[in-house]
């Protein structure tokens, strides 16, 4: 047990700030969201790679946007968390312990709108003073997480939003 | 003139405002105005943390969206370049401090700097949920009596 807590410090890293941005391109109107307080947590060791995001931090720039995206698409109130829990599938080829850039393939369960689904996703890692900063941008199809969008507004709305996730990871200290 | 006309741009008029309404007080209405809202709720920062992590959905259906004045003894205060966020903190978890995390608006960060650990302060916010980790409350005042 002692070896063990010996053998894990100094290889999580966290932030309970991170940004997640989506990006909904219909015909038209282009519509952005932000959300900084995400929790995100990284083991450089096995490879742990999770993140615990609250649908209701989205900010958007129209007040109406964001009301229509919490009660009719995302119904944050049935569903006010969002969480993705997986690996770095490349893990052991790379030394998140040493300054440089990696490219990373992250591989697990994706949890939107109370759906989870099996996801592989690439990124992008940069281990720089001490910190390490997660990049990446995937798309998510609203269908899959059974997110409707009603005809009446398929010019408004893509069906496909592109995320953008940008990660700067502190140590844990204990 | 002529009645038809009349009518003509008596409802003209109408469509106009009735468009501008749209525009201004419908698609473009402003966001809410937390700084300015009366509490929903006025509790201690520990009760509402202790509702959250013990019975997440009813204080998820009793709290969010819901403007809440909360006080406490501060743990720290967060910065980064563009955030500052008053943590209250009532566990040591696997990754540190847990408890309400709470961001200010951006016009609080100078009195931000003035809060010492420990001081006792009273925020109002909006309180977003609990992400197993902390309470998360968003566009917050320092309203200390």
């Amino acid at each position: 047990m002692l070896m063990f807590t010996a053998f894990s410090f100094g290889q999580k890293y966290m932030t309970k700030n991170g940004k997640i941005s989506f990006f909904s391109n219909a015909p038209m109107e282009k519509i952005e969201a932000n959300n900084n307080q995400v929790n995100c947590a990284l083991d450089i060791k096995t490879g742990d790679f999770v993140f615990k995001v609250l649908m209701k931090s989205f900010e958007f720039e129209k007040a109406l946007m964001q009301e229509h995206f919490n009660e009719n698409y995302a119904e944050s109130d049935k569903f006010p968390n969002a969480s993705f829990k997986g690996k770095i599938v490349n893990i052991t080829a790379i030394d998140l312990t040493k300054p440089g850039k990696y490219q990373v393939t992250v591989e697990g369960d994706l949890t939107i709108h109370g759906v989870t689904k099996k996801v592989t996703e690439k990124g992008t890692f940069e281990v720089a003073n001490g910190k390490i900063r997660g990049v990446s941008t995937f798309k998510v199809k609203l269908a899959d997480y059974g997110i409707k969008i009603p005809k009446t507004v398929v010019n408004n709305i893509a069906e496909e939003v592109e995320i953008k996730v940008d990660v700067l990871m502190d140590p844990l200290k204990k | 003139m002529k009645k038809w006309l009349k009518v003509l741009l008596v409802l003209a008029v109408i469509g106009i405002i009735t468009a501008l309404y749209i525009y201004f007080f419908v698609y473009n209405k402003p966001h809410r105005d937390i700084e300015k809202a009366k509490p929903d709720f006025t509790m201690q920062a520990e009760v509402l943390y202790k509702e959250f992590t013990s019975q997440k959905d009813s204080a998820n259906a009793k709290y969010l969206d819901k403007v809440l004045e909360i006080n406490g003894n501060l743990k720290s205060v967060e910065k980064t370049d563009t955030l500052s966020i008053i943590v209250f903190s009532f566990n040591e978890g696997m990754f540190g401090d847990e408890g309400i995390r709470c961001t200010l608006l951006p016009k609080y960060r100078e009195m931000a700097s003035d809060l010492k650990p420990n001081d006792m302060v009273t925020i109002k916010g909006l309180c977003q949920g609990y992400n197993d980790t902390d309470v998360i409350m968003e566009k917050c005042s320092i309203t200390n009596p």
